[in-house]
């Protein structure tokens, strides 16, 4: 080959390499414009008003004379509304994963993939239509039993293992000659006490009155299920990438699967569920539709603040909401406070997609490490 | 701990994990369900007399002879209604004025139901608006109509400890001993011979215009918009990630500039949605000035960004997948790196990045948030092409939030609201079947 053609070959590979990064580089490109031009409108908000106000004021009237821009309730509405999501979403969620990796049988587990897939691929819209016209009026009109079904749904098997768990813990230093009998009847004088309870509290619950079905908590179940599948997979990724040779160590030292799972699957996946809980949670804060649509759109704190049966209203919803009438007045503080709130949005999805990158890197260094 | 108690413990964690997998799927069954089963309705009823007018008055489809013969049937079996009315405003003449002042209340009520069950009544005006020169078009909705002329809802307070109580209260008793009395059995008893109710298919609902903001008519606009929103997006997105996905596998040799790009695009996926609209907004239209207010452009391009990290890390996938021996054969016959891309690797890898392709297609299909102030309008006509680069457009996500919303009358189209739901369901889940069925076709073919 002469050297002209091989320079001209290195010369195009050069520019085809640079082309290739240039296009690349768009995300990078992208994401610096998006915190550039979401600051560059918020800063004449904090410039205008100063920090106070909006993070310490409920007073939220941004189209008042004088306006007020207090969005502590938004903000706690956010937080509340995320904390319901999470409640839903991370036992069932990690729970989901388990089963998935390690417990269902692969043709169940081909079946369920798709019912994940589905899940995390209806759009945002039809979720919060459900939410709004069908879950909405069956709160409101059958919200007392529908919350005593599933207090009794959720606290019976729970309740149940928690029992076994103590008695179990109860009997240990007894002699052995009894142990199962006292360990028999102190189980079944806990199961009548919490059957008592649950007859007791689903009693309270049936009462229950619910005003308005557009509330924290419909939105919490709704948002809780949308962030399910991201947790569902990446917990379940995680869980997998523990390996088979943890695993196959432990059964030999002869632990049943519950051990195995507990004492050496999850310490060793532990961080790659706490990024797949940041993951899911972020969709939770992040979603918009479902909140505008049937979280009731209140800027009030609920009292008490964990009241989750009341209207609250959330960052993104506001944002959705408010631009349509501040677009036409560019410019006043009543546009630019949007742009404050939705750089807090964006700052908080920054920390978390940086700490679940994290973690998941150290992890998968940690596990790299372990083979 | 003895074995029975660690067995039993073993036991416990199955079911319990068994029980979150069994409760996710029957959340989705519950979501599922009523729109599907509701959603079908908009285009499965029972379509009155009514709707065959429409059709061929506003459609101009149908038989003109057989649309007239059956107007004259239901007028027929409709002409005792509007004789006794008017029997009894002779009658309501001849009262003495606190009685009639009474009634005339509850006349006027009944008249503009009627109205709204029937069309015009006989010797009117021409309405102006057109939901008010029809009648109830689906038999469904003529019940509820029917059952509003019969009974008036009244709401009883005179228990204060709890909230006011619907009680239905019968108008047949509220006219007893007049002319009017016995309009309300006949009305009952004849409805379905004023309106002919046949069971009908309107498919043409995906292809209708929409009619007096979606009273009647189909959602084309809004189908026509989402197609346009959604290929503009992937024009948009598609190049730059195939080339990012590329890079990122092939010619990236680590260092810091990578993984610097990496947590970009992970980052990128991680914004909110709501915050790409505003971006959307603050930097197409108000900077850049890409249209001088909201566009289908302005929209795709910030979906195109949504989708971006999505393309990449799919593709960058698919193209990991590529077995070494079929570039290191490609090298070894002299190929350039870049020859090697094009002429084997990205053919190898396609099938993949469709998948990738496809489920980012049905993501930007049904994100609402980012083109409410980019995009959408509630109310517009199908674009042509070109004006798509200057005009905005209506589109299913952003039109089933406002249907179910801020429309006028929310619960007299609830059937257009689940239709239009249905159809963005179908759309996703259709583009989500796809994918699975070229995965599956791929993961056969890589086991030989």
């Amino acid at each position: 080959m002469s050297e002209a053609a091989s320079r001209l070959r290195r010369l195009t590979a050069f520019f085809s390499q640079g082309f290739l990064l240039l296009a690349t580089a768009l995300s990078l490109v992208a994401v610096l414009l998006i915190i550039a031009y979401i600051a560059r409108d918020a800063i004449p908000f904090f410039k205008l008003r100063g920090l106070k106000e909006l993070f310490s004021s409920t007073a939220w009237f941004p189209s008042g004379q004088p306006p007020e821009f207090g969005a502590l309730a938004i903000f706690i509405g956010s937080g509340l509304v995320t904390l319901g999501s999470i409640l839903v979403a991370v036992p069932l969620g990690i729970a989901a994963a388990i089963a998935l990796s390690d417990i269902l049988p692969y043709r169940v587990r081909q079946l369920v993939k798709p019912v994940i897939e589905i899940l995390a691929a209806l759009p945002s819209v039809a979720y919060g239509f459900f939410a709004l016209v069908i879950f909405a009026p069956l709160l409101q009109n059958r919200g007392g039993s529908l919350l005593s079904m599933a207090a009794w749904l959720i606290a019976l098997p729970l309740g149940l293992l928690i029992i076994f768990v103590i008695s179990e813990m109860a009997v240990r230093s007894v002699r052995e000659d009894v142990a199962k009998a006292a360990r028999l009847i102190l189980a079944a004088a806990l199961t009548a006490i919490l059957v008592r309870g649950l007859l007791a509290l689903s009693a309270v619950l049936n009462k229950v009155a619910i005003g308005s079905g557009t509330n924290a908590l419909n939105v919490s179940i709704i948002l809780g299920i949308m962030a399910l599948p991201t947790i569902v997979s990446v917990a379940e990724d995680s869980l997998q990438a523990a390996g088979r040779e943890l695993r196959e160590g432990s059964y030999a030292l002869g632990a049943t699967r519950a051990e195995t799972l507990f004492k050496v699957i999850i310490p060793a996946a532990g961080s790659g569920i706490i990024a797949a809980v940041i993951l899911g949670v972020m969709r939770a804060v992040g979603e918009t539709m479902v909140v505008w649509m049937a979280s009731g759109n209140a800027a009030q704190i609920p009292t008490p603040w964990f009241n989750f049966l009341s209207p609250v209203r959330t960052l993104t919803a506001t944002i959705a909401g408010d631009m349509g009438e501040a677009d036409q007045v560019l410019g006043s503080g009543r546009y630019h406070v949007l742009f404050a709130l939705a750089l807090c949005l964006l700052l908080t999805s920054f920390a978390a997609n940086l700490a679940s990158e994290w973690i998941l890197r150290r992890q998968q260094r940690r596990l790299g490490g372990l083979k | 701990m003895d074995l029975q108690a660690r067995k039993l413990f073993d036991r416990s964690l199955t079911s319990i994990s068994i029980m979150a997998v069994v409760l996710m799927s029957l959340a989705l069954l519950v979501l599922l369900a009523p729109i599907f089963s509701r959603g079908l309705g908009a285009f499965f009823f029972r379509g009155t007399s009514e709707h065959r007018r429409l059709a061929l008055e506003q459609f101009n489809r149908g038989n003109a002879q057989a649309v007239a013969s059956e107007i004259r049937i239901v007028g027929a079996a409709r002409r005792p209604v509007y004789e006794m009315l008017s029997a009894f405003e002779d009658e309501l003449d001849g009262m003495d004025s606190t009685r009639r002042q009474g009634y005339r209340a509850q006349l006027k009520e009944i008249k503009s139901l009627l109205r709204e069950l029937l069309g015009p009544l006989p010797g009117e005006m021409e309405a102006v608006m057109l939901r008010q020169q029809y009648g109830q078009t689906r038999w469904d909705r003529a019940r509820v109509k029917l059952k509003a002329i019969l009974y008036s809802e009244e709401w009883d307070y005179s228990d204060t400890r709890s909230m006011g109580k619907k009680v239905l209260r019968s108008r047949q008793k509220i006219f007893a001993g007049t002319r009017l009395d016995p309009m309300f059995p006949y009305m009952e008893n004849n409805l379905s011979r004023m309106l002919r109710p046949r069971f009908t298919f309107y498919w043409r609902f995906l292809t209708d215009l929409s009619l007096d903001s979606h009273f009647f008519g189909g959602i084309w606009p809004e189908i026509l918009g989402t197609i346009y929103l959604t290929l503009g997006a992937m024009l948009l997105a598609i190049p730059f990630g195939i080339i990012a996905a590329i890079y990122l596998s092939e010619f990236a040799a680590g260092g810091r500039l990578v993984s610097l790009l990496r947590v970009c695009i992970s980052t990128l996926a991680g914004v909110p949605s709501i915050v790409f609209g505003l971006f959307g907004l603050a930097f197409f239209i108000n900077t850049l000035h890409l249209s001088s207010s909201k566009s289908v452009l302005a929209g795709s391009a910030t979906l195109a960004l949504l989708i971006l990290p999505t393309i990449i890390r799919a593709s960058e996938e698919a193209l990991k997948a590529v077995p070494h021996t079929y570039k290191e054969a490609a090298l070894s016959l002299g190929a350039s790196p870049l020859r090697m891309v094009l002429t084997v690797l990205l053919p190898a890898a396609l099938p993949g990045i469709l998948t990738g392709i496809i489920i980012s297609m049905g993501r930007a299909a049904g994100e609402t948030a980012p083109i409410i102030f980019t995009a959408a309008v509630s109310v517009g006509q199908p674009l042509k092409l070109w004006e798509t680069i200057s005009q905005p457009t209506p589109a299913l996500p952003w039109n089933i939030y406002n249907l179910a919303t801020e429309h006028q009358a929310v619960d007299e189209i609830r059937h257009v609201q689940f239709g239009m739901v249905l159809t963005l369901v179908l759309l996703v889940l259709l583009l989500n079947l796809a994918a699975i069925l070229i995965r599956a076709r791929i993961s056969k073919k890589m086991r030989g």
